[in-house]
């Protein structure tokens, strides 16, 4: 199950130089008006998808590039996203 | 597996149309839950949906080991009757479980460790759970094969050693469990996968199955690993749930060396010694989520690193067989257990991570309350959903652990 990630300065690199972080959620919700509800949706709640998802990555062992990438979380390849198709 | 073969629990029975209650998963938890309807409730007109076969997930793949000095005060009499009820399950089920309570050592390796295990002890003798804590001379006494030299990467300074806990055979549990539920009047539909849950109304209405449509009041999904994308997928609850994939492996078999349950949080590692002389021994997981319970060659590397640390005779023994299965993680390390909310007639059993086998029996028990009587026994309360938005998680571990990240 070996994974290798896309780092957007270091190029293809072994998985274990990462630290994983966690599905995109879009941006942080605002401030204003947040509810413990919406705060903990983003804090904490996930889709679990069996599929292709968006996800953060850090580049621990690296350069310490914080990004977004698509993996198959069944095949655990990091995959084109949408963006690289358009 | 399939084919001309009759199930170990009776004949093959048509699907039917419409079911009391269906529980989505033949592991463990949904197992058990179906026998306690049928036994204490005299709900028999349930069914059980498997996607593959019986014990197909986390239930066939575990290892098997039983406990109950958990942490929390919510915790520990939840596992506490789980512990107390094997000898009662191989008799009333009339089914060996193989129940080896050999007892536990948790090894220690700083004295705030030691400290964070006089708290656990605590608790476990407040819940009147058989807990001491023993220095690294009595654990040498007790199991002679461990190192206890200060020269390792971590050296042992003691250990909590929790006697009544140990291995049950899980195979045995998932057989003894399916055959009981089935004698009493339930149904298991292997090969049936659900597809959808419906709803009207906020209340639960059917069952969707790769065999056709199910129509029932009740749905329990109980589906392990895979619960967390079933319920966010089906019915656009999301959880804070990260599976993660978890290995475990087994050496050749040697001579009779380890009589006791070892376990260490800091080397991530634990071993045992199965019955046929296996070393088997596992702990780690890749720190990204992925269901393809697929093994590392790096899990394989960090075990033998561990083992010949803290138990150097295992030096040189090889590995036979390696195996991963999914673990389902919440932040608290807690599972969550919910019904009705926010739909009518929807119950959940998930978040058991890599610890839900020696649950399993209370959770059936308390979970067959729960759908037949639409009240949650005050035993499963905490274990809501809701305690994330109201931030009360439960703290079964001493740091946050965070799956996303880190770890
Ligand atoms: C390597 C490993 C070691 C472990 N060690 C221990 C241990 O020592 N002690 C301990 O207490 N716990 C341990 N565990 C954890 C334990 O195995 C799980 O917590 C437990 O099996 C969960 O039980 P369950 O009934 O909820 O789910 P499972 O046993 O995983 O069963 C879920 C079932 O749902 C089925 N399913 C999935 N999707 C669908 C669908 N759409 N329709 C129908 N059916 C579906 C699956 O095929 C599966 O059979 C370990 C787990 C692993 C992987
Ligand atoms: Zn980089």
């Amino acid at each position: 199950m070996s994974l290798t990630l896309t780092c957007p300065i270091c190029g293809k690199r072994n998985g274990y130089e990462f630290r994983y972080g966690g599905e995109d959620k879009g941006p942080r919700p605002e401030e204003e008006g947040l509810t413990p509800r919406s705060w903990c949706d983003y804090v904490h709640m996930n889709k679990c998808v069996a599929g292709v998802q968006k996800e953060w990555w850090f580049h621990r062992d690296g350069c310490g590039s914080w990004f977004t990438t698509y993996r198959n979380t069944v095949t655990n390849l990091e995959v084109e996203g949408p963006e690289a198709k358009e | 597996m399939f084919g001309k073969y009759k199930p170990l629990w009776g004949e093959k029975t048509r699907l039917k149309s419409s079911y009391d209650a269906v529980i989505i998963g033949g592991g463990l938890h949904g197992l058990a839950t179906a026998y306690f309807l049928a036994k204490e409730h005299g709900m028999k007109n349930v069914a059980i949906i498997e996607k593959n076969f019986i014990g197909f997930g986390g239930a066939g793949r575990n290892t098997a080991i039983v406990r109950a000095n958990q942490r929390t005060q919510i915790n520990v009499p939840l596992y506490k009757e789980a512990l107390d009820l094997w000898p009662v399950l191989t008799k009333d089920l009339d089914f060996n479980l193989m129940f080896n309570n050999c007892g536990n050592l948790n090894l220690m390796h700083s004295e705030a460790a030691m400290n964070a295990a006089r708290m656990n002890i605590a608790t476990a003798q407040f819940h009147g759970v058989e807990s001491h804590l023993l220095d690294a001379k009595q654990v040498k006494e007790m199991v002679p094969a461990l190192n206890i030299s200060p020269d390792i990467t971590y050296p042992i300074h003691g250990a909590m050693y929790h006697p009544p806990g140990g291995i049950v055979r899980h195979d045995a549990v998932v057989w003894g469990l399916a055959k009981g539920a089935v004698k009493l009047g339930a149904e298991i539909h292997q090969q049936t996968e659900a597809t959808a849950i419906h709803t009207e109304n906020g209340k639960i209405t059917g069952v969707e199955t790769s065999r056709g449509k199910i129509h029932t009041p009740r749905v329990l999904v109980s589906a392990g690993g895979y619960s967390a994308g079933i319920i966010s997928q089906m019915l656009g609850v999301k959880l804070p749930i990260s599976v993660l994939t978890i290995q475990a492996m087994v050496t050749q078999p040697l001579k009779p060396i380890l009589n006791h349950v070892v376990s260490s949080g800091a080397y991530h590692c634990y071993a045992n010694q199965t019955l046929k002389g296996e070393i088997a021994t596992g702990a780690h997981m890749d720190p990204w989520p992925n269901y393809t319970t697929l093994t590392t060659a790096y899990y394989i590397k960090h075990q033998a690193q561990a083992l010949s640390e803290f138990l150097p005779c295992l030096r040189g023994i090889k590995f036979m067989r390696h195996w991963g299965g999914l673990a389902d993680m919440t932040p608290d390390m807690a599972p969550i257990m919910d019904g009705n909310d926010p739909i009518d007639g929807f119950y959940m059993n998930c978040g058991w991570g890599y610890f839900g086998f020696k649950s399993c029996s209370s959770t059936g028990k308390y979970l067959a309350e729960y759908m037949a009587t639409g009240s949650c026994p005050d035993i499963l309360k905490p274990f809501n959903l809701r305690r994330y938005e109201r931030h009360e998680l439960m703290g079964e571990t001493a740091a946050l652990v965070n799956y996303s990240p880190d770890n």
